[in-house]
């Protein structure tokens, strides 16, 4: 089992017929995602690996019912896209564009909060269902990176993730499933809000974080734990430790304001509901270890 | 993008929101005109977008001619960058307030801010005093509605006639935060004069970068940034910040940038700069080289770890561009992730060798610095 994806999910792709877009559906396809359709203004009756193109999600959906849609839009279109996977009611839905505007994100997240839906991301991977399917671009075929098991991952970041992955695979554990929450400063699925799927998620034994500097996503997990909304283990790694103050390290979401959003606190937070933090990734792997070993 | 507090300026005048009377100055000479707009007392504004102008001194008062222009030099020899000078009326201030609206994520909101204790940094309240803070959130679907202006206002202690202006003042204001695709906005010290009338003193908007493309009146020029090549980088959209220390990251991907700069200080050692270059980025390695060896380190480190960002692409590009640009420090590598199995021979044709572990990398870069002359 595992969480958002997995083999029986059926995919629709946005933005398919594009060369990222081609180049990953093949991908998923290859994994096991069960790709239903692709959507191209002004390209139906195209394929795009065996799955038909159409011309609106609505069109689309109506032949082949989707449950999640991939976008691979850019970023100025991100919002019109999302709306219209939401309007024809796919509950689920993954980001990947980098760069969405602020202003389109808080809209975006605030339909989706209203409808009841999930839309994950932006600036991120996307979704792995290791061995099984994957909404997004992971290297799934390395394998020192990206093994099956128990493990659940939330990451902020996709270039940290493989370094995470390998640390955990390295310490003889796999991954179930891999959520890329994203490095926008609005987050449209937050750390906290994926944390119950892990939660009743029977194959998921404990739960890997890859958080940084800025907002207070980290702190929201820790309120998690501290409420009994989550039980399992959970490991946090967390970059921009000696970044300095006010300046955006990178991310748009990656900076401390007004005091708010250093490490610091966030490993405070977190070790004080009870959770572990690795001062550096080479640790993750022994602080796993060391957990499960006590749940036996 | 930080606008100027000119620029800022403008935007409240055309939405309405009252500002002191004033002109921009780029010289001396413009002076006249200036004073006789302002009037005497005045007020001499660099615009300049660092934070502090007061206590940089920045911002002086002038009550006469001769003043104005004595200050205006010693202000424009301060200033190397930068846009000028405002010069404004002189306001005879009562009372100072804070008013802000900024993008709250966790409820997709925007989120009014506003605090009878304006003139001082809203970080200082928001620690010392935080139930001085006011707060309204703002659906940003329906936008900012009047009874939200008028809970804020009545809050911050205004008399029926200030309740008034200060609802029309915050209403504008939501409305340039929309209009501007803002990540910020901000009036402070919004002033009562004491003929109790508010007036915006000073004003800030950011404009969210990712809205630029779409946000025809402003781009970004040299003016705002602190160096050539923090411009040059930003034209490539590569993410680009300069330190004081030895070691240059040339990085693929933010989030392992990041945990590579806190290594780099774990291991007592010093970042010089920092070029990004992952996700979408990852075919400019030549480009952040160049950029890399304009900042001069003492050491580059190039640690990716990509999916996206293939290994072999990055090791190619890097190998090619070293060819060709002989850069003269040592390079440390630890090219990881799609097509990682090509890297090492790759790499070999310059004589790097590659690192698997991004510590070892670390260790070793540190180690460089710290035996590498300057």
């Amino acid at each position: 089992m595992s969480i958002i994806i997995d083999s029986t999910t059926r995919v629709l792709v946005q933005g398919a017929t594009g060369q990222e877009g081609r180049f990953w559906t093949k991908h998923m396809i290859e994994l096991g995602t069960n790709v239903v359709a692709g959507v191209t203004p002004g390209k139906e009756g195209e394929e795009i690996e065996g799955a038909p193109v159409f011309n609106t999600v609505r069109r689309a959906t109506e032949e082949f019912p989707a449950d999640a849609s991939l976008l691979f839009v850019p970023p100025g279109f991100a919002k019109d896209a999302v709306y219209e996977a939401l309007d024809a009611g796919i509950e689920t839905v993954v980001v990947l564009a980098e760069g969405i505007p602020v202003h389109d994100a808080l809209r975006i997240r605030r339909a989706a909060l209203s409808e009841g839906a999930m839309v994950i991301g932006g600036n991120t991977s996307g979704v792995i269902s290791t061995g099984e399917a994957m909404t997004g671009f992971f290297p799934y075929w390395i394998e020192r990176v990206y093994r099956p098991g128990r493990i659940g991952v939330m990451t902020r970041s996709g270039s940290l993730t493989n370094e995470i992955t390998a640390q955990i695979v390295k310490a003889d554990f796999g991954t179930s499933s891999l959520v890329g929450i994203g490095g926008d400063a609005v987050p449209l699925t937050r750390f906290a809000e994926v944390l119950p799927l892990f939660e009743e998620d029977p194959e998921t034994d404990a739960v890997v974080i890859i958080g940084e500097l800025g907002g207070t996503m980290e702190e929201e997990v820790a309120e998690a734990i501290e409420d009994g909304t989550f039980t399992k283990p959970l490991v946090a790694s967390m970059g921009g430790r000696t970044a300095p103050k006010g300046t955006k390290m990178g991310h748009a979401g990656a900076i401390v304001t007004a005091g708010k959003g250093t490490v610091e606190d966030k490993v405070t937070a977190l070790e004080g509901a009870g959770a572990l933090v690795a001062d550096q990734p080479s640790e993750v792997g022994e602080l796993l270890q060391s957990v499960l070993t006590k749940v036996g | 993008m930080k606008l100027f507090e000119y620029q800022a300026k403008e935007l409240f005048e055309e939405s309405g929101i009252p500002i002191p009377k004033g002109k921009l100055v780029i010289n001396v000479p413009e002076l006249d005109g200036a004073v006789e707009e302002a009037g005497l007392p005045c007020a001499i504004k660099a615009q300049v977008l660092q934070g502090g102008r007061g206590k940089a001194g920045l911002i002086q008062l002038a009550s006469t001619d001769d003043e104005v222009r004595a200050k205006s030099e010693q202000i424009l020899e301060m200033i190397e960058d930068g846009h000028g000078l405002l010069v404004e009326q002189a306001l005879d201030i009562d009372k100072e307030l804070y008013l802000s609206i900024t993008p709250e994520p966790v409820s997709g909101s925007a989120l009014v801010m506003a605090s009878a204790e304006g003139g001082v940094e809203i970080e200082e309240v928001a620690q010392s005093t935080p139930e001085k803070i006011i707060k309204e959130r703002v659906d940003v679907s329906e936008g900012l509605l009047p009874f939200q202006a008028r809970n804020v206002m009545f809050e911050l202690g205004l008399d029926k006639d200030g309740v008034k202006q200060g609802s029309a003042m915050l209403l504008n204001l939501y409305d340039l935060f929309q209009r501007y695709d803002a990540e910020l906005v901000e009036i402070n010290p919004l002033a009562i004069t004491e003929e109790s009338a508010l007036i915006a003193a000073d004003g800030k908007i950011t404009i969210d970068d990712d809205a630029l493309p779409r946000q025809e009146r402003f781009s970004l020029s040299r003016d705002y940034f602190e160096s050539d090549i923090a411009y040059e980088a930003s034209q490539e959209g590569i993410p680009y910040l300069k330190f004081d220390g030895d070691i240059g990251l040339l990085c693929a991907g933010a989030g392992l940038t990041n945990v590579v700069y806190d290594l780099i200080n774990y291991a007592r050692g010093s970042v010089d700069s920092y070029v990004e270059f992952g996700g979408p980025n990852y075919r400019k390695t030549a480009k952040a080289l160049e950029l890399m060896m304009k900042t001069e380190p003492k050491v580059v480190l190039v640690v990716t770890f990509g999916t996206i960002a293939r290994a072999d692409v990055i090791a190619e590009d890097l190998v090619e561009a070293i060819k060709r640009l002989e850069p003269d420090f040592p390079i440390v590598t630890a090219i990881r992730g799609t097509g990682e199995e090509k890297v090492p021979d790759l790499l070999g044709e310059v004589g790097l060798e590659q690192l698997e572990d991004t510590e070892e990398a670390v260790e070793k870069a540190v180690e460089l610095a710290g035996s590498a002359k300057r």
